[in-house]
């Protein structure tokens, strides 16, 4: 075989395995994952090779931080959340050893300089963005304000598998944003 | 010969054979010695790139208006399909092997290239994957650059090089970012290794493949950013109040300005080579700049930081390997410009840190002028000098120094018409003298 066929047959593995590599991840977690609601805040930035999206970010994003966290360093850590009373789940502890359980994510956290007046932790969630038609997007940054303003907040659907999360749909009330911004379009 | 010269030559034979300079016999063996390898140049490459991107642009155009009634497996067969079929096309041009028109090379490598992109953004737009951009921008690069070497694609490694310098420059920028600093990547390293990638396609395998100059200027212009957000990343430390960017900075120059070159390189015009052209102004700005007395007292600071590290050790230890061959080369033009970085080194210990630069910013304009000379002397005495480029740094100077000079306005106003007068003279005086040359070059 020739050194061209070889490395023309590598690159054509490697642009398949890139891609395929994140869909095997992400429908391994959505197929057998457990769903998780969790309360969030939604602005609309733009990704400039991707498009539109909804900027994700759960309320939860300062916690305590677990004892022996070190300073102004990004660790990863082990949240386990448990379901309240409104079906909305959120963070009951955080660890820096790795904990199992169906409910728990892996995510990154920091604290910020010791001198701070809390000593608290500053999260990264594993998801951060929703991404919605470039026609649609405008709609539903307009709904998600309104719906803030009136004390109302998105929540995030998720599938979590084995520390790994995946964002399925934001939700207003109860209802998909993407349902949302049709129903009023039509 | 490089093959510039080649096609230069099969270009004069014609004419040559009309006016009887040489015989048909002898055009023909002409022919036959130098003959070039049939290249795409940037018409066919220009062809090839705007097809493939109209073709791939109303494509996404016409999915991306219905992308949310289709099911995430109708998604992701759109987001991968365009890639499988590319794909097949590719495998289809390799198999015509030297038969493919240049054209045909760089389309198909071009949209494969694409249609790899968009299947990687479309996967993680489908999942609402989190990450950078920049992210996305390295994993295409890594994915698409070996389509460069195989399909022999201009197109394709000028997009890899603008891709790195992007991502290269998008880590030093992350670097400043506190709470994204943990998850930049090491440009020291990444930044050499991902240039390097380059290397298959230029030269090539055979050592013999010249980028064409539209291409050369990217490999240049990517090669100097990509040094500089390295200097960036390695020098500036915000927490610490302290940088060694300035310094970094000058010494990445050098070491782009005096890339070592073969003889028909050296033999080439300044146009042809914009390596020494974007290193060189790198140098002469940054002198400049440092002819004022703050920027000055900055470099120095920026010396003293950046001489323990081990990046400026390596910069400097190319530059010193640079210079020794551009020496031996007989490449005075550059090595003069190149000089103006040992004026930091020798001047700093009469500018020790955090007290004035003025000694440093005096030694930087003397530094400056000596260098306008000897580009003028080189070439009044026959040898590879910028005269006209040295007629400004001279205009330039005495510009600078009058801006900030406390005299009267008429008196600055009459420096500006004179030095106006005598820099307009020279360019006439040299573009005459060059075309009174043996060859006439150029004016």
């Amino acid at each position: 075989m020739r050194p061209a066929t070889v490395v023309f047959a590598v690159a054509v593995a490697a642009q398949w395995i890139v891609p395929l590599s994140g869909v095997w991840l992400q429908e391994r977690t959505i197929g057998r994952g457990l769903a998780l609601r969790i309360e969030c805040t939604a602005p609309d930035p733009y990704d400039v090779f991707r498009g539109r999206y909804l900027a994700v970010q759960p309320a939860e994003m300062k916690l305590p931080a677990p004892a022996g966290m070190p300073d102004a360093k990004l660790v990863t850590m082990w949240a386990t959340l448990v379901a309240g009373d409104d079906g909305l789940s959120r963070i009951e502890s955080l660890s820096l050893e790795p904990v199992s359980g169906p409910t728990v994510i892996r995510l990154k956290g920091v604290k910020p300089r010791s001198g701070e007046p809390k000593q608290e932790a500053l999260l990264a969630w594993p998801f951060d963005r929703f991404y919605l038609n470039e026609r649609l997007a405008p709609d539903a940054d307009r709904i998600v304000a309104e719906r803030l303003r009136a004390q109302s907040r998105p929540v995030a659907e998720i599938r979590v598998l084995e520390g790994r999360a995946v964002l399925t749909d934001v939700l207003l009330d109860g209802v998909s944003i993407r349902e949302l911004v049709k129903r009023q379009a039509e | 010969m490089t093959l510039t010269h080649h096609r230069w030559l099969a270009e004069q034979l014609p004419q040559w054979e009309r006016e009887g300079i040489v015989t048909a016999d002898a055009a023909r063996l002409l022919r036959e010695r130098y003959a070039g390898e049939p290249r795409g140049g940037l018409a066919q490459m220009i062809v090839g790139a705007v097809g493939a991107l109209l073709l791939g642009t109303g494509l996404i155009a016409v999915l991306a208006s219905n992308w949310d009634d289709f099911p995430r497996w109708v998604r992701l067969g759109l987001a991968l399909g365009p890639l499988a079929a590319s794909q097949a096309v590719s495998v289809w041009v390799l198999g015509r092997g030297a038969a493919a028109k240049p054209w045909v090379r760089e389309s198909a490598a071009f949209v494969q290239t694409l249609a790899a992109g968009a299947a990687m953004a479309l996967v993680s737009q489908i999942y609402n994957l989190p990450g950078a951009w920049s992210d996305l921008v390295f994993w295409w690069c890594v994915v698409a650059v070996p389509l460069a070497w195989v399909l022999r694609s201009d197109a394709v490694a000028i997009a890899y090089l603008v891709g790195i310098a992007v991502w290269t420059v998008a880590q030093a920028e992350a670097r400043g970012n506190w709470f994204a600093a943990a998850d930049v990547a090491d440009v020291r390293i990444w930044f050499p290794l991902l240039l390097a990638g380059v290397l298959p396609r230029w030269p090539g395998p055979g050592l013999r493949d010249r980028p064409e100059p539209g291409s050369r200027l990217v490999l240049a212009g990517a090669a100097l950013v990509g040094l500089l957000a390295v200097a960036a990343y390695v020098g500036i430390r915000p927490a610490e109040g302290k940088s060694s960017f300035g310094w970094l900075a000058l010494l990445s120059g050098v070491v782009v300005l005096l890339f070592p070159l073969d003889r028909s390189g050296i033999g080439e015009p300044l146009s042809r080579k914009p390596q020494v052209l974007l290193g060189g102004f790198t140098v002469l700005g940054i002198a400049l700049v440092a002819t004022y007395e703050g920027p000055a007292r900055e470099l120095v600071n920026s010396l003293a930081v950046g001489l323990p590290l081990g990046w400026c050790r390596l910069l400097l230890t190319i530059a010193a390997g640079f210079t020794a061959l551009a020496c031996w080369q007989g490449r005075r033009a550059e090595l003069s410009v190149a000089a103006l970085a040992l004026v930091p080194l020798l001047a700093a210990p009469l500018s020790p840190r955090n007290e004035s630069g003025w000694p440093l910013a005096i030694a930087f304009s003397f530094a400056l002028l000596a260098t306008a000379i000897a580009l003028i002397t080189l070439e009044f005495r026959g040898r590879r000098g910028a005269a006209r480029i040295g007629a400004a740094l001279i205009t330039l100077l005495v510009v600078m120094r009058m801006a900030d000079a406390d005299v009267s306005l008429l008196v600055k106003g009459l420096v500006f018409i004179v030095i106006g007068s005598c820099f307009l003279g020279f360019n006439a005086f040299v573009s005459r003298r060059r075309a009174a040359a043996p060859g006439g070059r150029p004016a």
